[in-house]
């Protein structure tokens, strides 16, 4: 106890040390005069009193010391004194100060910003109660036959799900779910919902709660039992209106009446980044996606599995527990494969195959966001070396008084801290902001048509701890090497007393600056080609029509149609499309142009052995017409084509590639062993990517067997058309279908909107990389030129033409630009590759780009050179001279 | 040691100073240190000074309670006063030293006799 009342007493006193350091000189004067007055009165004259007084005191600075060191801690005491005196230097420089703590601020945000969302993605678990026991077990197989995949490989088959719920009891219950997007909900409006297939113990795995009614029980889940489902909150009120007798009424999902039991609790959308709406018993799969069979199947990846882990259960005897399942399973799966299966915390990317598209692009975006910090560091560093060399006399002072070179770099080191932890500070703060900010950016750009998206990165003590380690990082990365450099060798140089040029530190400099021109060159190249690639998308010619056309989709085999039944229903909606006032043409298609539509098979050429994998999209002989694209030889589908499937229509850059210097006309391709002639020959459009009109392209009749999954292309008169027309027109013969209709040239967005972010994200790290990089140069040549006041002086009072002066500082500030400038390019040049997807046609090593950015940076590193250096030269050379 | 006169420890110059204010009542620190040497005989040689950070050590542990005061001479001072807890620290530590010195008296003993 009474230990620690001293410690607290002792830390109150490292914190109010001055108070303790007049008390005991007061108390000390007293000890004395008390003594002084009892040596007088024993007859001793005043200055014999008053020295054998001090004499039988001992030391009073001695004592004073040892009083000190009893009153407070001494290590705290120097922290206090070295984080008083650096703060004190930082307000005397704070143009300094200001630079510093914004460019750490700046690298730190960015970088705590996007670890906060990839921590959400891929390593915080769900946000759902103590949902760090939930595990999400995945599927692996080695060797054997191939296994059909519906949704992910990892993905376990329901037999399976059946077999690690009866033997891992180190779970207290496991779920298996899949969710379906694009399901119908019937009403006054039908609309497309998002339908969760689970298995009966999915509310209790996920400890959610009914809001009303309840969740699901046993009886839920026979096969052949009514079906019922529980809908999300979000649901309930956008599409019942919140009405409070929900639970008991019916709601028909794909055509099938569905009874609904519960409401679950608000907020709960489902496992997964796109909203899940409604949750209905895995054993209604067929009511939900019709033809499905894969209840029954035993050998194909279909189901999440997640698990809730017993108390005290760790993930490693998960994963004994799970081995033991999975050799079970070998034993039963086809000779030759062996199974895996594995447990991992369960987090939004929960997946290894999504964990580890998440974890790539992010790591990708992090290095990127690094290079900023690399900067943004050197940067500081530079600032630090330059002030160094300003304090080399002071630090020289006190090496001499006798301070150890391991304390004067402590109180350095102190100073960078300070700066990082400010920076780093300020720094989190804007990070956690940007990062809700650039991820509602990136959400409304998504392109148009994509369920709606949710995703709600929160900050935990892991983004803590990776800005608080990063900001350490900074303050050695920027801190250490100029503290060293300060203090070596300073004690000579304060003998000579002058402003000599330190080799060291001028190299040092020069190599920083060489690194951050290349690492923003990399950046503003990438960011360059990004933002002509974004142009090109905007500005660029599709080679069809995209202006008028609607696309009119619904789902007829969801809906229960036979082939028979929709083709009928095709024909009908055609006649009653055409007879819309304003309309010019209607067509049929499996794919609209530049949709995610496009299916690609393997076609054989006819007399060859040759195969090729080529896109292509079923449709009809007014598609053309109506998408604007010319047959520029041959002839369009007849309806004989149409009934017989016996025909082909390919672009022309895919005849002269699979036929070249042959007539088009007179070959033929193998489809499912039947010959398909070549009829038509059309001109090249971009059909399936944008930028790309020269890919292979092939368009197959639109059959009757296909016709359930066709989709109506109008093109109108410029406004003579509305959406509410299209859609009566569908719904006028079938009330009770999910109807989307959008315009052909929303497809466009589809390209643009990620192009789009990846754009403003790039520009955005580029013009910090820029600003920083500038700061830098412009710190560096203003460094060099003010340690070269003095020469530039004798050279200016020697005679030397100003221009003759300007040269010499301009180039040797320079020197360290131009090869950065080289090192970028080439860096440049070899990571865009990364992204040529998104340039939309353009080279990823495009011209422009390449002689621009380089051409711009050069100019603004010239003018950072310039103005210091300008600067020095209009100074009087004889107050230079005289100053020194 | 040649010299006849003692240095002190630091661990008994506590219990020496909690002692003279447990004796003496209120006093300070120039008073403790001229108790003390009386107490001894002279025998000890204590550097006044060394009495301060002591006494801070022994206040910051909560033993003895520190104001400012007039001496008896009309002198500013800063008195000293035991505590409660100071009281039972000395009881403890009389205690503890009563022990040490009987073991030590054992040890020191037997050679006599031997």
């Amino acid at each position: 106890m009474s230990t620690l009342r001293a410690w607290i007493r002792r830390l109150a006193g490292t914190v109010a040390a001055s108070r303790h350091e007049r008390e005991i000189a007061d108390e000390i004067a007293s000890h004395l005069q008390l003594h002084v007055d009892d040596n007088l009165r024993a007859g001793m004259t005043p200055a014999e009193a008053r020295r054998q007084a001090l004499l039988k005191f001992g030391g009073v600075e001695a004592v004073k010391e040892e009083y000190r060191d009893r009153a407070r801690f001494t290590l705290l005491t120097r922290l206090v004194q070295d984080v008083r005196f650096a703060a004190r230097l930082l307000r005397k420089a704070p143009a300094f100060s200001v630079t510093a703590i914004v460019t750490v601020a700046l690298a730190v945000g960015v970088n705590a910003a996007i670890f906060t969302v990839l921590n959400a993605a891929a390593v915080q678990s769900l946000p759902l109660p103590e949902s760090s026991r939930l595990a999400t077990v995945a599927f692996r197989a080695e060797g054997g036959p191939r296994r059909g995949v519906a949704g992910m490989k990892s993905m376990l088959s329901y037999a399976e799900f059946q077999v690690v719920r009866e033997q891992a009891p180190v779970f207290e219950r496991v779920t298996a779910f899949a969710p379906f997007y694009g399901a119908t909900l019937g009403g006054g409006e039908p609309r497309p919902v998002s339908v969760t297939l689970a298995s009966c113990e999915y509310f209790e795995v996920l400890r959610v709660r009914p809001a009303q009614g309840r969740t699901f029980a046993p009886r839920d889940c026979d096969r052949g039992g009514e079906p019922t489902a529980v809908i999300s909150d979000g649901l309930w009120r956008s599409a019942f209106a919140a009405d409070p007798a929900i639970v008991g009424r019916t709601i028909a999902l794909n055509r099938h009446s569905f009874l609904v039991i519960g409401v679950a609790e608000p907020g709960f959308t489902g496992t997964q980044v796109l909203a899940e709406d409604v949750f209905v018993p895995l054993v209604f799969l067929k009511q939900i996606a019709r033809e499905s069979s894969l209840l029954d199947s035993p050998d194909v990846s279909w189901l999440y599995v997640i698990g809730r882990l017993r108390d005290g259960v760790t993930l490693g005897a998960a994963r004994v527990n799970l081995d033991i399942v999975a050799a079970g399973l070998t034993m039963r799966s086809p000779a030759g494969r062996i199974v895996h299966l594995d447990a991992s915390r369960s987090t939004l990317a929960g997946l290894p195959e999504i964990r580890s598209i998440v974890l790539g692009v992010g790591g990708a975006i992090v290095i990127a966001v690094t290079l900023v910090l690399l900067i943004a560091c050197a940067n500081v560093a530079n600032l630090l070396l330059a002030r160094a060399g300003a304090r080399r006399k002071e630090i020289a002072v006190r090496l001499a008084l006798g301070a150890g070179r391991g304390r004067l770099v402590q109180q350095l080191m102190t100073e960078s801290l300070l700066l990082a932890v400010i920076g780093g500070a300020a720094g989190c703060l804007a990070g956690l902001w940007a990062s809700a900010a650039g991820v509602r950016f990136a959400l409304a750009h998504l392109p148009p048509g994509i369920s709606p998206v949710i995703f709600d990165p929160r900050p935990d003590g892991r983004v803590a701890l990776y800005a608080f380690a990063l900001t350490t990082m900074t303050a050695v990365a920027f801190g250490l090497v100029p503290a060293l450099q300060a203090t070596r060798g300073a004690r000579l140089e304060f003998r000579e007393s002058t402003t000599t040029d330190r080799r060291g530190a001028r190299r040092l400099q020069s190599v920083l600056v060489t690194v951050q021109v290349a690492v923003s060159m990399i950046l503003l190249l990438s960011a360059g080609l990004l933002a002509r690639g974004l142009y090109r998308a905007n500005t660029l010619d599709p080679g069809i029509a995209v202006d008028a056309v609607s696309v009119v989709e619904y789902d007829l085999r969801s809906a229960g149609y036979t082939a028979e039944a929709a083709a009928a229903f095709q024909r009908r909606l055609q006649e009653r499309l055409r007879a819309l006032p304003g309309v010019r043409a209607v067509a049929e298609a499996g794919g609209a142009p530049l949709s995610d539509q496009h299916r690609e098979t393997r076609f054989t050429l006819a007399g060859s052995e040759r195969s090729v994998m080529i896109e292509f999209s079923q449709v009809d002989a007014a598609y053309f017409d109506v998408i604007g694209v010319p047959v520029v030889r041959g002839r369009v589908f007849t309806p004989a084509d149409l009934a017989s499937g016996r025909a082909l229509i390919v672009t022309e850059s895919t005849a002269r590639r699979l036929w070249p210097g042959r007539d088009p006309l007179a070959q033929s391709l193998v489809l499912d062993g039947a010959d398909r002639p070549v009829v038509g020959v059309t001109a090249d459009a971009q059909l399936s990517r944008l930028g790309q009109a020269d890919s292979p392209y092939v368009f197959l009749p639109a059959g009757p067997e296909s016709q359930a999954a066709m989709r109506m292309l109008v093109a109108a008169a410029p406004g003579a058309l509305s959406a509410r027309a299209l859609r009566d027109a569908v719904s006028g013969l079938d009330p009770q279908l999910a109807i989307s209709v959008t315009r052909l040239s929303d497809n466009l967005e589809l390209w643009r909107a990620p192009s789009r972010i990846l754009s403003a994200m790039a520009a955005v790290l580029a013009l910090l990389a820029l600003t920083l990089a500038c700061t830098g140069v412009f710190g560096t040549v203003a460094y060099a030129v003010s340690q070269r006041v003095r020469e530039i002086g004798i050279r200016v009072a020697l005679g030397a033409a100003h221009q003759d002066v300007l040269r010499l500082i301009v180039r040797q500030g320079m020197r360290p630009v131009l090869v950065g400038i080289a090192f970028g390019v080439a860096g440049a040049a070899a990571v865009s590759s990364v992204f040529v997807n998104m340039l939309f046609g353009l080279s990823q090593h495009d011209p422009l780009s390449f002689v621009l950015v380089p051409g711009a940076l050069f100019a603004i590193a010239l003018a950072a050179c310039y103005i210091p250096a300008r600067r020095a030269l209009r100074v009087e050379p004889t107050l230079t001279l005289r100053s020194e | 040691m040649h010299d006849d006169k003692a240095g002190v420890w630091q661990g008994t110059l506590a219990l020496m100073i909690l002692k003279t204010l447990e004796t003496l009542g209120p006093l300070h620190g120039y008073g403790i240190a001229r108790r003390i040497e009386q107490t001894s005989g002279d025998r000890l040689n204590v550097n006044y000074g060394t009495l301060y950070p002591a006494l801070l050590k022994l206040e910051q542990e909560g033993y003895v309670a520190a104001e400012w005061g007039m001496s008896d001479n009309n002198r500013r001072a800063k008195f000293y006063t035991l505590t409660r807890a100071g009281r039972k620290q000395v009881e403890r530590e009389t205690r503890d030293w009563e022990r040490t010195t009987a073991i030590l008296a054992r040890f020191l003993a037997p050679r006599e006799n031997a």
